[in-house]
């Protein structure tokens, strides 16, 4: 079974999961019902579990309306508050789901302007394409996405271009990392060497210090990069970064390679495989998904990652968290820009998180001996 | 010699024992280089500037020599950093602040956490698995990104939630930042909502392995639901819990954006939590050596307590496997 059949069929279970919960809490609730008809448990036991949700309900939304909070503002348009003249307003300014129907109205009333800053113009550039030896070429016409002067927007934020500079410093950390962590955690998983101990050891503990250690260094690092110059290289900042991912995640691609059957292996070096082959054949596709969580953290950690980046880099090559904090400290721009901006650099980060966590990690015991 | 002499004697060489037994440390090799150079060579030249009286002005200068090379014209003056930290009130207050803010936090985290635990695994509550997928979301968010926007809850400005939940109240406004304690306060806010996901889950898994039937006997016995969380659940979920709450100790110890984003640890200083005070010396006011001891100091400190925890608790279960 492949990575992404496991995938698909975790999603379709999850799916179908919540249509058998809703029937299991009606039937529940009938035959709750039916015990206090027939007077076998009193009021407080009916009503306990009705009350209790409801509590429950109102913590998880205390704990979440931050986050609700921040997309009320972004959705709201510009000058946005959540306690205005008309009282307390929960939902966005101008929401009013009747707009679907009446006027066709996708956004139903709200004002989406705050994203159209983050994102600016959307366009596809006219291409050339020359077709060999005909002399012809091909002239594409320029495909405009999104204007951002036609929604009353004057000078779009530098969103694409963070956007990018944050992708070439994550892309680089993963392959280097990658690189060097995938053998290491097959060592540490299977073979009995001298230091292993220690090594794995001294790795665990990094976890743990390593933020605070990270930070410490940062003076040291920060002098060490101006003096060969290497401040405001996106690429050296992509080898820093890979070179402080090596020990979370070696350790947790070991831990995943640990949970494949040693059997696997024996037999193949009985069939008389050397040993690239039993790496290559049996160990890699069988931890595919370690290698795409650990492939997901480490992106992640390029992607998210702002101290250093805001020590060492300057404006025009800035990453996403680096702009966002820039924007704090600009009073002219508005909350509700900002809060588009920050939306739109966490939304996607938190989905590949919680799917990562949810799919892939958990998936680590797929395909065992059945496969 | 022939040709063949030497095909023989390579072929009877054997690599001696110890070299086959540990061949595939040369797997974890190049990794280890590669982490190592990137933290022994920063940390060696810390050690070094925490010896010197470096500054913004003096370190980049070319000036003679190996020392000159390495440390420009910064000075080298011995321990005086450390002995001036002594003396230095700064020092005392964010240190003491540090602990205080761990001591403070990490009870918020593992009451905020255990108390979200409880409830979301009660048997009363429905929806419980959905709710707990839910709550844990602050964990997938980029702490950059939590930070900014608890900054925003904060805010002195017309749209900080915390002042509009207040004036809901009927309550006045409050400058949040520049008030010492609530500025103290909100750090704390922060950091539980940054850390609680955390708890929850351990808290989680735990609870789920208290037996039921403990529970059962317990309440035939008459006890009711502070006795049995007193002497059913608190027992089974204090290690987890412990070890938790070691491992959130250090993160607090070594928070550093929130104070960072918030208000640079004011007002007036009497916030800096330990890292910021060695970053604002270094890079704000330029006493790139003085910052470089006060960090040592830090992680001197963060690095015995995380050994000892290690060593004590069961932090490194998975290096004993």
């Amino acid at each position: 079974m492949t990575l992404i059949q496991s995938i698909t069929r975790k999603i379709k279970s999850d799916i179908r999961a919540i249509p058998a919960a809703i029937v299991g809490w009606y039937r529940n609730t009938q035959y709750k019902l039916d015990l206090y008809r027939r007077g076998k448990i009193g009021t407080l036991q009916l009503l306990a579990p009705v009350f209790s949700t409801a509590g429950a309900l109102a913590l998880v939304s205390i704990l979440m309306f931050p986050v609700y909070w921040i997309a009320l503002a972004a959705l709201s348009g510009e000058g946005a508050s959540l306690y205005s003249a008309g009282g307390l307003q929960l939902l966005p300014a101008g929401f009013n789901p009747w707009l679907l129907i009446t006027e066709g109205d996708l956004w139903m009333g709200m004002d989406l302007t705050p994203f159209v800053w983050v994102i600016g113009d959307l366009i596809i550039p006219s291409l050339r394409i020359s077709i060999p030896f005909t002399g012809s070429s091909i002239v594409t016409s320029e495909v405009v996405l999104l204007e951002a002067a036609n929604y009353g927007v004057e000078r779009p934020s530098a969103f694409k271009q963070y956007a990018w500079n944050s992708l070439t410093v994550a892309i680089p950390t993963v392959m280097m990392t990658m690189a060097v962590i995938i053998p290491a955690s097959y060592a540490l998983s299977r073979k009995e060497f001298l230091m292993r101990k220690k090594v794995l050891y001294g790795y665990i503990l990094f976890t743990q210090v390593g933020g605070g250690l990270g930070l410490a260094m940062l003076i040291a690092v920060f002098a060490i990069f101006s003096a060969f110059g290497w401040t405001n290289d996106k690429f050296m900042l992509a080898v820093y970064y890979s070179a402080m991912a090596v020990p979370f995640n070696t350790w947790l691609l070991k831990t995943f390679m640990d949970s494949i059957p040693p059997s696997y292996e024996e037999a193949a070096v009985i069939d008389g495989a050397p040993p690239w082959r039993v790496v290559w054949e049996i160990i890699l596709p069988l931890s595919k998904a370690g290698l795409a969580a650990v492939l997901i953290f480490v992106f992640l950690a390029g992607w998210m990652e702002f101290i250093v980046a805001q020590t060492v880099l300057r404006p025009e090559n800035y990453t996403l968290p680096v702009g966002l904090f820039a924007l704090i400290d600009e009073y002219t721009v508005p909350w509700a820009r900002f809060s588009a901006f920050a939306l739109l650099f966490a939304a996607p980060v938190v989905v590949i998180y919680l799917f990562a966590q949810r799919y892939i990690e958990s998936g680590l015991s797929f395909g065992g001996m059945e496969g | 010699m022939a040709t063949s002499d030497v095909v023989k004697r390579v072929r009877k060489y054997e690599a001696p024992r110890w070299l086959t037994e540990n061949l595939s440390l040369a797997l974890v090799l190049p990794g280890l280089f590669f982490f190592l150079s990137f933290v022994a060579i920063p940390l060696a030249y810390l050690i070094g500037l925490s010896l010197t009286n470096a500054t913004l002005g003096t370190m980049f200068q070319d000036a003679p020599g190996l020392w000159g090379t390495v440390f420009g014209e910064a000075e080298f003056v011995g321990v005086d950093n450390y002995a001036s930290l002594l003396t230095d009130g700064q020092f005392y207050r964010s240190f003491g602040v540090t602990w205080l803010f761990v001591a403070t936090s990490v009870v918020g985290k593992v009451v905020l956490g255990v108390g979200i635990a409880v409830v979301l695994t009660h048997h009363w509550v429905r929806g419980k698995r959905l709710m707990r997928a839910l709550v844990i979301l602050p964990m997938g968010l980029p702490a950059i990104f939590t930070i900014t926007v608890w900054r925003g809850v904060f805010s002195s400005a017309r749209f900080g939630l915390a002042n509009q939940f207040l004036g809901a109240f009927g309550f006045e406004s409050i400058a949040w930042f520049s008030r010492r304690w609530l500025a103290f306060v909100s750090y704390n806010v922060t950091e539980m909502w940054l850390a609680y996901p955390f708890m929850v889950i351990i808290t989680v898994s735990a609870l789920q392995n208290v037996s039921g039937e403990l529970h059962e006997a317990a309440k035939v016995d008459g006890a009711g639901f502070i006795n049995r969380f007193r002497h059913v659940t608190m027992p089974s979920i204090k290690r987890p819990v412990m070890f938790a709450s070691i491992l959130t100790a250090a993160a607090s110890f070594q928070q550093f954006l929130i104070p960072f984003v918030f208000n640079r640890g004011g007002p007036a200083r009497a916030n800096e939590l330990i890292l910021l005070y060695g970053y604002r010396e270094a890079f704000e006011f330029r006493a790139f050596g003085e910052g470089s001891a006060i960090m040592l100091t830090a992680i001197t400190i963060i690095g015995l307590f995380m050994i000892v925890a290690a060593t004590k608790g069961e932090l490194a279960e998975g290096a004993h496997e």
